[in-house]
């Protein structure tokens, strides 16, 4: 996992030795395709979002980290608008991120698999929108082709 | 019994499948220009679709990931999103040149103006779309297609001058053509024959008919047999119009012109049946073409696509193509020539090859996707030289089209 680049100068710390698989996030994560549970495409993974680790202070944006702060943890899948901040720049405000919590997250390989159905996400909400208000009024939308 | 018919079934309909309004239009361009002397490239092109298409075939039967998918994930969203750009615009271009190509045989064999056919036929490629089971739409259009052959029947009976027409076969450029000329035809007929779409389309129908490792050597002969007969199509398209147009100073431009050397050779029911192949070859090709617009956005965007699901159930990836039909409803109902748009159309394919050739044999050399699948040494050998040539084709065309004046 990457950490965040320190906003002060001097040396970072040795990275402290993990155990169990090492995922790289611009490797294994970012771009790879989400299937939910029942392996129904849901998004792509836009972006990450990283937060304190569980019952620690979070560091406001712009401030200097002091040291021996805890390494962040990552806590969300990211997608919809984000994928446009990430190719043309800027910071969508947190209140806007479409999230898929990392608790969700069932499985890393060659794609992200979640342990939960799509259908409750938010960050399926657009599929369900067109489906419902399109799609699925057109004659024949519902059948099953085979 | 079962396999073999189904492999029997599969070579003829990539046979049927192979042709489409670009290979169409562009052999028989050349045929009426350049003689046989380019027919060169239409084996160079085979070949290359023939490798092009086993390793997307193999990854997505490998790793279950369509190229689109894998072109995101390798690239990244910045150069992921240049190259879903330039190969979306490029295939929406060619499925208007398509359901161009449907309206334009359908007008042949009815002689109602074509633009009041255009409609007719995007509703129809909708419907197939909409609720058509994939194994039937490619079965039947694939076979429906195989009618073409009278292309090769017609040379036949034209009883050409076979030691002439062989000596013509020589790469050489002619006497009233100039250098440019020649190669910038020789992209063209090169992306006619190497089309993107059909890779886009061949690894997503790979997914959406659950192909593992082991259906991979059916797959693999429905290629290595079913292209190469198809790429004889397209010479006797090229060699009736070096047979009958080119002594006769007729140079292409109308769908009439390409199959008047059938008229010629095989009269009435040559043409009938050419007619009738030339709407399965075009409306075939549509599908794969729309379908394959479809399959870049959702893969690119991560929704959910493919026609094993319900509309319902893969929502976005449907009202994308439904968008798509309509845009290129709009551009032919400008009254632009169907047949310019697929001549300009098989050029640009042929720049955008690299976007989608280098990704995919990059992931078919990636064990974490393919195991113990990745490339062997001899594939990567001819795959490595195509992609110099595919490269070098690129790099040319768009600077041979400005030279030419797009081979005035």
């Amino acid at each position: 996992m990457k950490t965040p680049r320190p906003l002060g100068p001097g040396p970072l710390a040795p990275v402290p030795p993990v155990a169990g698989q090492t995922l790289d996030a611009q490797l294994h994560l970012l771009d790879r395709q989400v299937l939910d549970s029942d392996g129904v495409p849901v998004t792509t993974v836009d972006d990450l979002e990283l937060g304190a680790p569980e019952g620690e202070p979070e560091t406001p944006m712009g401030t200097v980290i002091p040291p021996g702060t805890p390494a962040p943890v990552l806590t969300a899948l990211l997608t919809g608008p984000v994928l446009g901040t990430r190719i043309f720049g800027g910071r969508p405000p947190s209140s806007r991120l479409i999230r898929v919590p990392w608790t969700d997250v069932a499985d890393v390989g060659v794609v992200v698999r979640l342990g939960v159905s799509g259908q409750g996400l938010d960050a399926d909400w657009v599929e369900r929108w067109i489906r419902d208000k399109i799609i699925a009024r057109i004659p024949g939308g519902r059948r099953d082709p085979r | 019994m079962k396999r073999l018919l189904g492999v029997a079934l599969g070579i003829l309909t990539a046979i049927g499948g192979f042709v489409d309004i670009g290979d169409l239009v562009t052999n028989a361009v050349v045929g009426s220009r350049f003689g046989l002397s380019l027919i060169w490239v239409v084996a160079v092109g085979v070949v290359g679709i023939c490798v092009f298409a086993n390793m997307s075939g193999r990854v997505a039967a490998a790793s279950g990931r369509a190229t689109f998918e894998v072109i995101r994930e390798r690239l990244g969203p910045r150069a992921g999103l240049a190259n879903l750009s330039a190969s979306f615009l490029i295939n929406l271009m060619t499925v208007t040149a398509e359901i161009g190509g449907i309206a334009l045989a359908l007008q042949l064999a009815s002689s109602v103006n074509y633009l009041l056919w255009i409609p007719l036929a995007a509703v129809a490629v909708w419907l197939v779309i909409w609720r058509v089971k994939f194994s039937i739409m490619e079965n039947v259009t694939g076979l429906l297609g195989l009618t073409l052959i009278v292309f090769a029947v017609a040379l036949f009976l034209l009883k050409p001058d076979w030691g002439n027409l062989a000596s013509q076969a020589i790469p050489a450029v002619p006497a009233e053509e100039t250098g440019a000329t020649y190669w910038y035809f020789a992209i063209a007929l090169f992306g006619a024959a190497m089309t993107p779409y059909e890779v886009f389309f061949f690894s997503s129908g790979a997914v959406e008919e659950g192909w593992k490792i082991k259906d991979l050597i059916q797959s693999r002969i429905n290629v290595l047999v079913g292209f190469p007969l198809g790429g004889l199509l397209s010479v006797a398209i090229a060699g009736c119009a070096a047979v009958v147009l080119l002594p006769a100073g007729i140079s292409v431009t109308s769908l009439s012109q390409v199959i008047l050397p059938v008229a010629e050779g095989a009269g009435k029911l040559g043409l009938a049946v050419v007619l009738l192949g030339i709407v399965a070859a075009t409306f075939g090709a549509a599908l794969e073409t729309t379908l394959s617009s479809g399959y870049t956005l959702a893969q690119f965007f991560g929704w959910s696509w493919g026609k094993f699901r319900a509309p319902a159930q893969a929502a976005r990836f449907h009202l994308a193509m439904i968008i798509c039909l309509l845009v290129g409803l709009g551009v032919l109902a400008t009254g632009v020539d169907p047949v310019l748009v697929t001549e300009y159309s098989v050029v640009f394919s042929a720049v955008a090859l690299p976007l989608t050739y280098l990704p995919i044999l990059i992931v078919a050399n990636d064990p974490q996707y393919m195991g113990r699948h990745v490339n062997g040494r001899g594939v990567n050998v001819v795959a490595m030289i195509y992609l110099v040539v595919i490269l070098v084709a690129s790099l040319a065309a768009i600077p041979l089209m400005i030279v030419t004046g797009a081979g005035a």
